[in-house]
Formats: structure tokens, C-alpha cells, sequence
């Protein structure tokens, strides 16, 4: 089994490919793969508490509490594009971690396969 | 090199295809990449098709815009997440988003 | 002791989106990445600037004093004081009616003794080969 490290710059509600990142995520676990998920700019605030569900907007937060049971799967923000946006630690979903982009590149160095969705 | 592209987009990344070269190529058509595997912009299949390598289209993608495996171009395989996870690990060594 | 080598390769252009200056900031946040890793265990970034990306590297750029932020010119200067290696592609600055004098070449003002490269597209086809990742903005 692999581990897979996919970094995301893409906002929440728009361009659907963090559905798409967390998809693929969810993918991979159920076949025993390990995931990491970095988000990064706008893909921050994938990692904000508190989300609403509406149907016209993507709602992701109940599948990423569910990949975080299942112990194969991290989601980690990165730190100063969330505060550059005005949330805070306190902010931040349970489970989900926060840290500078180094963590990233750590990530990447241990990983097996590399996803990296760097558009809006 | 083995390289697996993730095609998100029908307008742009052309460019970046175009120029591209692998040992072995994927091109799995995902989120509004789909529409390389299914629409015909004035009677034409799209350009990317006559490229050198294995293409993939992601059903879901699929699906949700209004299409179905009979809309996809003979050269195109549908897969689904799993499938995907599979290529991922098995068939390419680096994966691109475009 | 392992050294993983990403490409960063940056196609897009700057300002409209974060992507190009985000695919430049993690870039040169390789410096600080050995607090995860093993001893002598390390990350080399390789930055390639291809298609319309290579405008991210024109001089003169005074994003900080109309906007107040960070110029992609800035970024690209301190990723060669930190050494990095830094390409871009010389087909897509002659498409595009570029000069080589019009472009950041090096970081000689800030103490920099790296310099960037211009080379054809068939230089970074080959470092998209060697690099263990691809991270493409």
C-alpha cells in the first residue's frame, strides 16, 4: 500500500476540485492507501469549523470527518494563508492540522505519488 | 517517464499537452475535461485525441454533466475513483493536474 | 539520507490567481523543511517558468508599492539567493517578444550568486524527467 500526498490551492465552493481531491481521497483509503491533503490559498478554508450544508454549494466537511476515522487520512491547512483570510486556530475543524508549507514539502518527500491541483 | 495527466479543464492546458512527451502517457479526462471525450466542437474530435498516449474519462464527471459511457469517444476508456486510485499507484510514477 | 527532488513547474500567469506566487513560496519553504525529516534527509525544489508563467519573471515589477504585496520578482529573487535553480523556457520568451535583459536573471542586488537560466523547452522536459514529483501550476 502506498501513500498518496495531494496539495490543493483550489477555493471550497466553485471549482469542485477539492470534491475532487477529497473523492480521490476517500478512494484511495478505502483501498488501504495512506492520504495526505495540504491545502493551501484558497483550499484553506476547506479546514474552517462550522460549515453549513446547502445544495448549491459543495459541502465537505462531513466526508472529511469521516476520512479522519478512518486513521489513513490527514488534512492539514496551511497556517498564514488561513490567517491571511481571517481565521484562526479556533477556527479550524477538528482533526484538521495547521502548519507553515514546509510540512508540505515533508509530505511530498515521503510520499509515494504526488497530486498537486495548483490552479483556483 | 510514466505520466498520468489529470485534464480539468476543455480550454486550457492544451498548450501544455501539446508539447508534453512520456515514455508512457495517460490523459484522464476529469471535472470539465470531460467534454475532450464527448463533444465534437464543429464536427471535430478534440486535438488531444490524436495524441500519443492512453486516455480515461472519470464517469462520475461524466455523469454529472449530462453524459453517459455511449457518449465517449471509442479511444476512451471510462473509469471510475477506484479506478483512478489504481492508475494512480500502479500505472504512472508522476501525476499532473492541468 | 535521501534527497527528493520536486519540479515546480509555474505556467500560469501572476497576480489574477495565488498560483504561481504559492507555487514560488512553497518552493522556498524547502529552506526550513529539514524540522520533518531524518538527519541528512533533504528536499530540492527545481523552478521552471514555461508558457505564459515565464511573464512571472519580468523586471520591475511594483506590485508592492500599487498593491502592498510581495512581487513575484521578489519571490523569484530570493529563491536565487537561496540557491535554487530556476529555468525558463527560452521558446516561450521569444514567442511571447521577450528579452533576456527584460528578464530577473539574478538576485545580485540582494547578495544572490545563483542565476537563473534560460533554456529551451527541452532543458525542463528533462528535469521533469529527473525530479521524483510534479507540482505543476
Amino acid at each position: 500500500m502506498g501513500k498518496l500526498t495531494i496539495g490543493c490551492f483550489s477555493s471550497l465552493v466553485g471549482s469542485l476540485s477539492l470534491d475532487f481531491a477529497v473523492k480521490l481521497s476517500e478512494a484511495a483509503v478505502k483501498k488501504g492507501h495512506t492520504v495526505d491533503l495540504w491545502l493551501s490559498g484558497n483550499a484553506t478554508m476547506l479546514s474552517k469549523k462550522g460549515q453549513k450544508a446547502f445544495k448549491d454549494y459543495s459541502h465537505l466537511q462531513k466526508p472529511i470527518q469521516e476520512l479522519f476515522t478512518t486513521g489513513s487520512f490527514q488534512m492539514t491547512a496551511c497556517e498564514a494563508c488561513a490567517e491571511a483570510r481571517g481565521y484562526h486556530k479556533e477556527d479550524t475543524m477538528e482533526g484538521c492540522k495547521r502548519f507553515s508549507m514546509d510540512w508540505y514539502l515533508a509530505s511530498c518527500f515521503s510520499a509515494d505519488r504526488v497530486l498537486h491541483i495548483g490552479g483556483d | 517517464m510514466k505520466l498520468g495527466v489529470l485534464m480539468s479543464d476543455i480550454r486550457t492546458g492544451s498548450d501544455v499537452i501539446g508539447r508534453l512527451t512520456a515514455e508512457k502517457l495517460g490523459i484522464i479526462f476529469v471535472g470539465n475535461g470531460i467534454y475532450h471525450a464527448t463533444v465534437k466542437e464543429d464536427g471535430k474530435a478534440s486535438s488531444i485525441l490524436g495524441k500519443s498516449a492512453t486516455f480515461y474519462v472519470l464517469s462520475e464527471d461524466l455523469e454529472s454533466r449530462g453524459f453517459s459511457s455511449s457518449d465517449v469517444d471509442s479511444r476512451v476508456k471510462p473509469v471510475t475513483y477506484s479506478d483512478l486510485v489504481d492508475l494512480i499507484f500502479n500505472d504512472y510514477e508522476k501525476i499532473v493536474w492541468l | 539520507m535521501a534527497t527528493k527532488r520536486l519540479g515546480f513547474i509555474i505556467r500560469g500567469l501572476p497576480y489574477k490567481t495565488e498560483a504561481s506566487r504559492l507555487a514560488m513560496t512553497h518552493a522556498i519553504a524547502s529552506q526550513s523543511v529539514e524540522i520533518y525529516l531524518e538527519d541528512g534527509d533533504m528536499v530540492e525544489p527545481v523552478v521552471c517558468f514555461v508558457g505564459d508563467g515565464v511573464l512571472n519573471c519580468l523586471k520591475n515589477q511594483q506590485a508592492m508599492k500599487h498593491y502592498g504585496i510581495t512581487s513575484l520578482e521578489q519571490h523569484i529573487k530570493n529563491s536565487l539567493l537561496l540557491d535554487l535553480k530556476v529555468l525558463i523556457c527560452k521558446e516561450d520568451i521569444e514567442r511571447l517578444g521577450i528579452k533576456e535583459a527584460s528578464l530577473i536573471m539574478d538576485a545580485e542586488d540582494i547578495g544572490g550568486e545563483t542565476k537563473a537560466q534560460i533554456v529551451p523547452y527541452s532543458e525542463i522536459q528533462k528535469e521533469m524527467e529527473s525530479v521524483d514529483h510534479l507540482l505543476l501550476s
